[in-house]
Parts: structure tokens; sequence; C-alpha cells
């Protein structure tokens, strides 16, 4: 009971991991919110199931067209609406605002497009589970848990250790100094929207399979990704990571240890309280007091 | 200066006595429907009036307003339901709760900035939205909602359109009277020294939390109001109603009309309403579209509808004085 408790936990918390780290990697280069992160989750898991599923293409084909196209509309959003607005110098609750609108867009375009019936993602592996000392564990909740690691670790060394991912950094921390410098910068922060996006949409193609596709998919796990990169300090990529993990296991142990009625209350309850108490969260990350 | 402020309520009158006879006029036409958007309409202004205070002048954003609207419609339906209290004094007390509420909430909220700020006010009104679908004995009546009665008032039953048009109308009055009053005091000019800049307005003697924490209160009494109007108009209030997209819809609302004013607010309420309905037409569509046209007027008109009409105004009359137009 426990492992199976603790392998849906991560599973939900590698996910919003994934989310969490999308916002804060726009906060950091724009310092704005994006609230189309949990509909581009749906509208990767729809993609997903169209590739796969419809057009019978091999998963690992789905995966990188599904990405691609996560990309390319994470680059258009970035072009055609941030930067626009930000050129008109408007307030920044507009620009919230236009991000509400395109998730409902998004939202309502999955819905006109493919269906509101729920879809079921046909099983990624030959092999339905494997045994974990003893227990058996669906094999897509592996593959989830082991591509999100893999991803964090990969967009880690990225950041860390590629000229363009020290570029990104530079122009997120410094936008005038990196220009100096000779920085790319408008295409750095295009870049940015484009990764958060692309990290999305893997989580839809990642959870598809496990709790199937709809189009409400993202909407309640792009709010929840919200806490997870507040509680690990906003605007720090480690703390996304770390934040996402401990609330999807955090939530999932409550709601099978203790009671499964408030399980979202949790979610919300942690952010508030973290916003309240500890606004820099795990991480210390001090962006939020700026 | 006389001259303007006579000329003003000269149109303020007309206006009013305009909105009086419109029930007359639909009612001989034999028209319900636009009585009844009405109705909406006055509840939606109260409501987007008060997010005004908090956002407008005190420049704290709310995208949680939604929580206030249900506390207001469930604790007013709830109060009549299990306590036997008379509809329109429940609608006082659970705007009085809202007040309450608002007030607990912005304390430790004051302290945040803006996005953090809206991040927290979304979690709170998620975890109300939450409360309401699975309340503790089903005092909610969970996700079948609930069935509250029409208003009376002190046994003269407002269960006709018309009559609550007036109703309405005559607590939409009040409550402008009040935030006109409001704005216009102490209390007005701290909010706008807050919004202007939070630290010089704190240098002033201005006590920041406290004003927050009151504009807060007043907006969640304006809407709670308008969300116990809401349950004893529609005569069904149920979770769906109270989700994200109504915080959003009273956001959309303050900031297509512009803030900071008075009429700013109504205008905007008014347009998006009827926006709304119009669209209602394409049914599966409605949300799409809806999506799409919001995307495209905050694109293209940042300063809402009635921010863009003015300045257009103020534009061409400079124009025609022969003076120079500013960059502003």
């Amino acid at each position: 009971m426990l492992i199976q408790v603790l392998v849906s936990g991560s599973v939900l918390g590698c996910v919003y991991g994934l989310i969490a780290l999308g916002y804060s990697l726009i906060y950091k280069a724009s310092g704005m919110m994006n609230f189309a992160q949990g509909d581009v989750l749906t509208l990767g898991a729809f993609l997903g199931y169209t590739f796969f599923s419809m057009l019978g293409f091999p998963f690992f084909l789905a995966f990188i067209l599904t990405l691609i196209i996560a990309f390319a509309f994470g680059l258009g959003i970035e072009r055609a609406v941030f930067r626009q607005l930000k050129a008109k110098n408007v307030l920044p609750i507009y620009i919230v605002l236009a991000t509400i609108a395109v998730s409902y867009i998004l939202q309502n375009a999955c819905q006109a497009i493919w269906t509101t019936k729920m879809l079921s993602f046909p099983r990624i592996f030959p092999i339905d589970s494997l045994k974990v000392f003893g227990v058996a564990i669906q094999t897509e909740s592996i593959f989830c848990v082991a591509v999100s690691i893999l991803c964090m670790a990969g967009l880690h060394f990225f950041m860390k250790h590629s000229r363009f991912g020290t570029a990104m950094r530079a122009s997120a921390m410094d936008s005038k100094a990196a220009q100096a410098c000779g920085i790319n910068t408008s295409l750095a922060t295009g870049v940015t929207w484009a990764i958060a996006a692309g990290l999305a949409a893997m989580a839809g193609m990642l959870l598809g399979p496990i709790y199937g596709v709809f189009i409400t998919l993202g909407s309640t796990i792009g709010r929840k990704g919200f806490a997870g990169a507040v509680m690990g300090g906003y605007g720090n990529m480690y703390g996304a990571m770390v934040g996402g993990v401990l609330l999807g296991l955090i939530e999932t142990l409550t709601s099978s240890y203790l009671s499964s009625t408030y399980k979202d209350l949790i979610a919300y309850g942690m952010l508030l309280l973290f916003l309240f108490v500890r606004p820099t969260g795990i991480f210390n990350e001090k962006a939020i007091t700026e | 200066m006389k001259k303007v402020m006579k000329k003003d309520s000269v149109k303020n009158l007309v206006l009013l006595l305009a909105s009086v006879l419109l029930p007359v006029i639909f009612n001989a036409a034999g028209q319900s429907y636009p009585i009844l958007i009405m109705c909406f309409a006055f509840l939606y202004m109260i409501a987007t009036s008060g997010l005004d205070v908090v956002f407008g002048y005190c420049g704290q954003i709310s995208m949680g307003h939604a929580a206030f609207f249900a506390i207001g419609a469930y604790g007013s339906a709830m109060l009549n339901r299990y306590c036997g209290i008379p509809v329109f004094f429940t609608m006082i007390i659970a705007s009085l709760l809202a007040t309450l509420v608002g007030a607990v909430i912005a304390y430790p909220a004051s302290k945040l900035v803006f996005h953090f700020l809206s991040l927290s006010t979304i979690a709170f009104a998620e975890i109300v939205r939450t409360l309401l679908l699975q309340s503790p004995g089903g005092i909610t009546g969970n996700a079948v909602g609930m069935f509250p009665k029409s208003i009376s008032l002190f046994g003269f039953q407002l269960n006709t359109y018309t009559r609550f048009y007036y109703f309405g109308l005559l607590f939409l009055v009040l409550f402008l009277l009040f935030k006109y009053r409001m704005v216009n005091s102490r209390v007005g000019r701290a909010f706008i020294a807050i919004r202007e800049n939070t630290h010089a307005a704190g240098g002033m003697g201005i006590n920041v939390t406290q004003y927050k924490v009151m504009a807060f209160a007043v907006s969640a009494f304006y809407t709670g109001f308008a969300g116990a109007m809401y349950a004893h108009l529609v005569r069904y209030i149920g979770p769906d109603t109270f989700t994200m997209k109504q915080s959003v819809m009273f956001v959309t609302m303050m900031l297509f009309g512009g803030t900071g004013s008075i009429a700013g607010p109504l205008a905007g309420a008014f347009v998006v309403l009827v926006f709304n309905e119009g669209l209602r037409a394409f049914e599966q569509y409605q949300m799409l579209l809806y999506g799409i046209l919001l995307l495209v007027v905050i694109v293209v008109l940042p300063g809402g509808i009635y921010g863009t009409v003015r300045s257009f105004i103020k534009k061409r009359l400079a124009e025609k004085k022969g003076g120079q137009v500013d960059a502003a």
C-alpha cells in the first residue's frame, strides 16, 4: 500500500514539478505569471493522443511532435501577446488577464476540435506493470517519473553548463547588462516561454495514459502547480521541482491515509500558508519580495 | 467649477429618470427579458464597483472575489433556510459576514504584492469553492446547490423582474453614493496614496495595513451583497457559479470599463454582460469566442472601452481648442 501511494504521489508530484518549473522560468525571465500553463498541459495530452492513438505514430515520434508544437506555441504566445503588451507598457494586470484569455481559448478550442468526453490514452508499453519490492506498479507511472527526473536533470545541465542556458540566466538576471554583453535577450525570453510550454505539454503526455485525456485535465493541476512553485521558492528552478514533488507526496499521502474529501484543500492551504508565513519558500528565493 | 457640478448633476438626474422609466417602457412593449438583463447588470455593477474600491483606488488586486460573491449568496440562502430570518435581513448579515472574512484574509495578505496577492486570493477562492462543494453535513447542498426564496420586504414579495429591478436600482444608487462619499474623503485619499506609492504613504503617517484591510472589507461587502442579490434573483445557486471564471469576469468588467472612477465599472459591467448574453447564441463556442474577444480587446485597447473613449474625446477636444495634445 505505502509503495503504491508513494508512486502515485511522485507521479503527481513530478507533474506539479514540471508545471511549477514553467512558472518559475517565466517569472524569472519576464517577471510575469502565465495562467495558460495548465491548459498547455491539456493541449499536450490531446496532441499526444491524436498522434499516438488516432494517427498511429510510434510513441517516440508522437512525443517529439507534441514537444515541437508546444515549443512553437510558447514562442508564438510570447511574440504575439506578451511582447506586444510589454511594448505598450500596460499595467501588469492586463498581461495576467491576457494569459487567462489564452487559457480560455486553449481549453475551449480543445473542446471544439476534440471532444468533451474523456478519452482513454492507449497503453504505451506492452507490459502492464512491473514488480517493485513485490508490488505491481503501472509501467506508465514509472515512465512518467523517470522522464520527469531526466528532464529536470537535463534542464539543470542546459541552464548551468551550456552557452545558451547561461545566456538565458544572464538575461533573466539583468536584461540590460546581458544585452550589453552581446546576448540576444529577446531570443532568450522567447525560448524561456517555449521551454515552459514544452514542459507543460510533456507533463500532459506523461499524465494522459494514467489519468485519461479530457479538457479540464490541466486546469486544476495548473493552479496547484503554483502551490508547488511557491512552496519551493517562486522563481527558483530547483525550488519548483522540490516543491512540486513535495506537494504531490503530501497530497497523496494525506488523501490516502486521512481523508480524501478535502484533497484539493491541501494544495491551496499549503499555498496560503507559505505565502503568509514564508513567502520565500524552502529555497529562500528573494524574487517574491521584490 | 460650479457650472460643471450642475451639468453633472443634471446628467445624473436624467440617467436616473431614464432608469426609473425603463421597465415601464419594456412592460408596455411586453418584453421582460431586457428587464431581467438589467437586474443582472445592477448586481454586477455593485460587485464591480466594490472590486474597483480595492483595485482602482487602493491598487490591490483580487482574483478571488467570487469567494465573497459566494459567501453573500450562500450566507443569505442558508441564514434564511436554517435560521428562518427574513430574506432581506439575511442579505445584510451575509454581506457583513463577507466583510469580516475579507478583513481576516486581507490582514496577512496585505504584505504581499501584486502577483502573489492575486495568487493568495485565487487560493482563498478555491478553498471557499471546495467547501461549498463538500460542505460538512451537506449544509450547502454540495453539488446540487440551493434554491433560495425571493426577497420579501415586510411581507411584500419581490417576485417579479420589475419589482426586483427597482430594488436593484435603489441599492445600486445607495452603494454608489457611499462609494462617492468614501473615495472623496480622508479614507479615499489614503487609498489613492497607497496605490500611488505605498512607501511614501507609510511615510506620511498612513497606516498602510489598516487601510488595505479596510479596502478589502468594503469591497467584500459590495460583492457579498451582489452575491446575495444574485441568489434571490436567480433562486438557484450551485458551486459552478462561483468558480475562478466569475472572479475573472469581475476583473474583466472592471478593466473594460475603466478603473478608479464611479462610471467606469458601471459601463464595463453592462458592456461585458450584454456581450456575454449575445454570445449565448453560439452555444458551445461561447467561451471560445469570449476568450478570443477578450484577448483581442486587451491587445488592441489596453485602456478599456471607457478609457479609450475618454482619451479619444480628450484628444479631439484638445485638437479643437488648437492646444497641444499631450503625449500621454
